[in-house]
């Protein structure tokens, strides 16, 4: 899909970029550690590895990969402060780690839980002196205030030193200030981590808004699912150095779509299943079908109550396993489900492992 | 030029507002205060009790002693100052938070450095003034404009020089693992610069000359003050040597900035 | 109960081993900082060395305060090998920890909070005392042809510079608890250190300091952190009776500052719970 691009709207791009780096081979224990006082002993690790992205003006992103994949190492070519081993980059046309200083006037960054504000100055303080550094005219200045305060509720943020600050403020305080001179790129790092169910999706809504607003790029590095299906229309997977997957959320439910999750419940109605028969339940049912579909796979687990089980519909379909297992026992409720994105991101990584 | 300009409004602007907040911490205030007088109450005794067990030293008078003294404080006050976030590199580094300083559209040896303005650094000078006062005053030496041009260049010249040791001690943590302990070495030896050089055989002088200068933070350029007859070529060109040195220490700095690779992030 | 209890208390003491084990391992990842500390220790010795010269120089007795020149940089320069390996920064390490809310972490180990830092000092201090203060001492032996005698007076300092270790120890962890009350990590650290630098003789021998000085900082425990154990271990010729003297000071000491931090932590602790860190 990446082709018919126009050319002009692409934000950033990277082709066949690699970053390795040299490590020392550390030995275990405490004579090992003698050993590495005099060791030249080097292994060359390839944490990005032949990837290639072409991001368009306004999308978001999600960045996902398990810890350690190469999502961090990416993000900081991308922001110019490490330099790629091989391969060209380029953000607003320009190549990042020769112009550090220029790139970063056009891009905003919330890195990890590393608060980049001033920890004993209050929020508007720091505001003003990051005007000054990006040079933000007046109005923009004032403009951009305005629309924050529309969105959330300031006051209460404005006069707070960011030593004080709740995680969940940090974080907010942390977007604002990304944003603040309108770059046209944003990265976030593990926006959400650590954050409570409310503010997560103050969060969301912040992010969201944001980027419809003034058209911003956004690149999310993320674990959380939720963000990824609330923020990103486009996925990027990368695993141990290597893309995995590159296409839009959609795409990639539509390639899993064939599983789809059955789950039934076997007691009466407000009965709870003692610990014995929530084991038993889901053993008896993988029993009767896979006695019935010989050559089918089903993956069955117990769900609190339920009897989760999981389907290729590809190999059979949904109402017919449901309509057969009806026959077999009482079932007292039912629900389909579709797979989560998480369940597939896990069977992505799964099928590499 | 317009870079300068841009660079000294963002510097100052962060300075006040910096002042502002450590001001309402009134406590950590008062308390860095009282730590920073006790410091150099606790050295000035430890001098005196020196000197009253030992007259002089290699030929230097209690009074040339107590100058050189006052001199040095007074030359380590901009470090003390202006660069007190050197002390905290090695630990941003070592955590790998030193990655947040890299996303700015400014110079990062000016943002890292910025950050932070030590105001109890003030407590030192006023002492270092007072001492070089009383101990001017003491050896009848002329207050004259070109006495107090040379004591004025050289106390910056001083300055540079320890700035450029400390910043190369800081920065050594972006070439080897955890140096932590150097910044805290290299901060040691300047307990040594208050005595005058002569006291070392040739070899150490020639070492705290050119290799590890703190000869240059009190001794040569105070020379031009104190005792001018015996200034050699090396107090006259403190101020150009000084430049350098500290300009050879923020390239140090900065490239060791650009080796970085946010370790164990 | 008592039997699991015996148990736990069994497990602790491998918990205890492990601490210290770990923590030299972590000193020894740094190996590069190994080699430029001793370097370091080298030039500050030859500093003050060239320092002391000069400064006996000037006079014309050969003994000032009823010490020698060499008496005198024997003492010093054991004393600076004494504090490389006891320094192991706790009052920063605590202060960080608080001000970062990191120390919450700490908390929820099933050791004490005052003994798991207790153990993590111990083993870098082990560490820096054979990497350090067991080579100085054969240096300035050999260099100054062996005038400390190789006897008990060893052992004797071992047992005190243990001692002197555990007083250092409550000292930094009493000083790095007052952080929990204040911001400023800096002021307080500084004036710790220079306490007990200056008030313990590490800086300049105590038979230098004016009579009445001397006579309030035997009244202090700081002496017993420097000024013991190297006494011990640099005179010979002590009778029993004040080795025993200065060892009963010294344990005493060590008791009672334990019991202070201890105590102060627990009263302190309430802080972190009821602000969160």
């Amino acid at each position: 899909m990446n082709e018919n691009m126009k050319k002009s709207d692409s934000i950033i791009q990277l082709k066949h970029i690699n970053k390795d780096f040299k490590i020392l081979n550390r030995h275990e224990g405490l004579k090992g550690s003698f050993q590495d006082l005099f060791s030249r002993d080097y292994k060359i690790v390839k944490a990005v590895n032949d990837v290639s992205l072409d991001i368009t003006q306004g999308e978001i992103v999600g960045y996902l990969g398990p810890n350690g994949a190469g999502k961090s190492t990416t993000i900081k070519m991308m922001t110019g402060v490490l330099e790629p081993t091989s391969g060209e980059i380029l953000v607003n046309g320009r190549v990042p780690y020769q112009n550090r200083e220029a790139n970063a006037n056009n891009i905003g960054v919330v890195f990890g839980q590393r608060s980049q504000l001033w920890w004993s100055l209050p929020l508007i303080e720091s505001f003003k002196i990051l005007k000054d550094i990006y040079r933000i005219p007046d109005k923009d200045y004032k403009d951009m205030l305005e629309l924050y305060a529309t969105m959330i509720d300031l006051e209460a943020l404005y006069g707070k030193p960011v030593r004080q600050m709740s995680l969940g403020q940090r974080t907010l305080s942390d977007i604002l200030a990304a944003f603040l001179h309108n770059p046209s790129v944003v990265f976030l790092d593990e926006p959400t981590i650590g954050l409570d169910v409310s503010m997560k999706a103050k969060i969301r809504t912040l992010i969201s808004e944001l980027n419809s607003r003034k058209n911003t790029t956004v690149i999310l590095t993320t674990h959380d699912m939720g963000d990824v299906d609330a923020l990103c229309k486009r996925i990027v997977i990368i695993d141990k150095g290597t893309m995995l997957y590159d296409n839009d959320i959609e795409h990639l439910r539509r390639f899993f779509g064939a599983y789809r999750t059955l789950k039934i419940n076997l007691n009466k109605r407000g009965a709870v299943p003692s610990d014995d028969e929530k084991k038993k339940q889901p053993e008896n049912v993988q029993k009767v079908l896979s006695k019935q579909f010989k050559a089918v796979d089903f993956s069955i687990e117990p769900d609190e109550e339920w009897v989760s089980i999981l389907i290729d519909e590809s190999q059979i379909p949904l109402m017919k396993v449901l309509s057969f297992l009806q026959e077999q026992m009482k079932i007292y409720d039912v629900r389909v489900e579709e797979i989560s994105t998480e369940s597939v991101i896990k069977k992505i990584y799964e099928g590499r492992g | 030029m317009r870079k300068l300009k841009f660079y000294a409004r963002i510097y100052f602007k962060i300075l006040g507002q910096d002042i502002k907040s450590r001001m309402s911490y009134r406590s950590d205030f008062i308390i860095s205060m009282i730590g920073m007088l006790f410091t150099n109450a606790v050295e000035l005794a430890a001098f005196y009790i020196m000197f009253q067990n030992f007259n002089s030293v290699c030929g230097w008078s209690y009074y040339e002693m107590l100058f050189l003294y006052g001199f040095s404080l007074v030359a380590l006050t901009p470090m003390q100052c202006l660069f007190e976030n050197n002390w905290n590199l090695n630990g941003y580094v070592k955590r790998g938070d030193f990655i947040k300083y890299c996303f700015r559209p400014l110079n990062i040896f000016f943002y890292y450095i910025s950050e932070i303005f030590d105001i109890k650094g003030l407590g030192q000078l006023a002492m270092g003034i007072g001492t070089l006062i009383f101990s001017w005053h003491k050896l009848q030496i002329p207050v004259t404009p070109l006495v107090l041009i040379k004591l004025i260049l050289a106390l910056a010249s001083a300055s540079l020089f320890f700035i450029g040791m400390m910043n190369f001690a800081a920065a050594s943590c972006f070439y080897l693992i955890n140096t932590g302990f150097l910044i805290n070495t290299v901060s040691k030896f300047r307990d040594y610069a208050k005595y005058p050089v002569t006291i070392f055989n040739r070899g150490f002088r020639f070492l705290f000359t050119f290799i590890i200068p703190i000869a240059f933070i009190a001794y040569y350029p105070s020379l031009s003050v104190v005792r001018p007859d015996s200034a050699s070529v090396l107090t006259w060109i403190t101020p150009v040597y000084g430049s350098l040195f500290f300009y050879a220490s923020c390239k140090f700095w900065m490239h060791g900035a650009g080796k970085y690779t946010g370790t164990g992030s | 109960m008592n039997r699991s209890e015996r148990i736990n208390s069994g497990l602790n003491i491998r918990a205890y081993l492990t601490l210290i084990r770990s923590s030299i391992i972590e000193y020894m990842q740094y190996r590069m900082s190994v080699v430029v500390m001793l370097f370091g220790n080298v030039v500050y010795l030859v500093i003050i060395y060239n320092l002391w010269k000069a400064i006996y120089a000037s006079v014309d007795t050969p003994t000032v305060g009823g010490m020698t020149f060499t008496d005198t940089m024997i003492y010093l320069v054991l004393a600076s090998a004494q504090f490389c390996f006891m320094e192991a920064y706790l009052v920063w390490e605590m202060g960080w920890g608080i001000q970062s809310g990191n120390i919450v972490l700490q908390l929820l180990r099933p050791i004490s909070f005052e003994t798991y830092q207790l153990f993590v000092i111990a083993g870098a201090n082990l560490f820096n005392f054979v990497l350090t203060f067991i080579p100085t001492f054969f240096i300035i032996q050999i260099v100054t042809d062996w005038p400390i005698p190789m006897g008990v007076n060893l052992l004797y300092y071992i047992v005190a510079a243990a001692l002197g270790g555990l007083i250092n120890f409550a000292v930094d962890f009493f000083v790095g608890t007052i952080c929990l009350y204040t911001q400023s990590i800096w002021g307080i650290n500084i004036m710790k250190q220079l306490m007990v630098t200056f008030l313990s003789g590490a800086t300049i021998p105590l038979a230098f300091f004016p009579e009445t000085l001397r006579k309030i900082v035997m009244f202090l425990p700081f002496h017993a952190i420097y000024n013991t154990p190297l006494t011990l271990l640099i005179h010979n010729d002590l009778p029993m009776s004040e080795i025993g003297k200065m060892l009963l000071t010294q344990l005493l000491w060590a008791v009672l500052m334990m019991a202070v931090a201890g105590g102060f932590w627990k009263v302190s602790e309430k802080v972190i719970t009821v602000n969160g860190g």
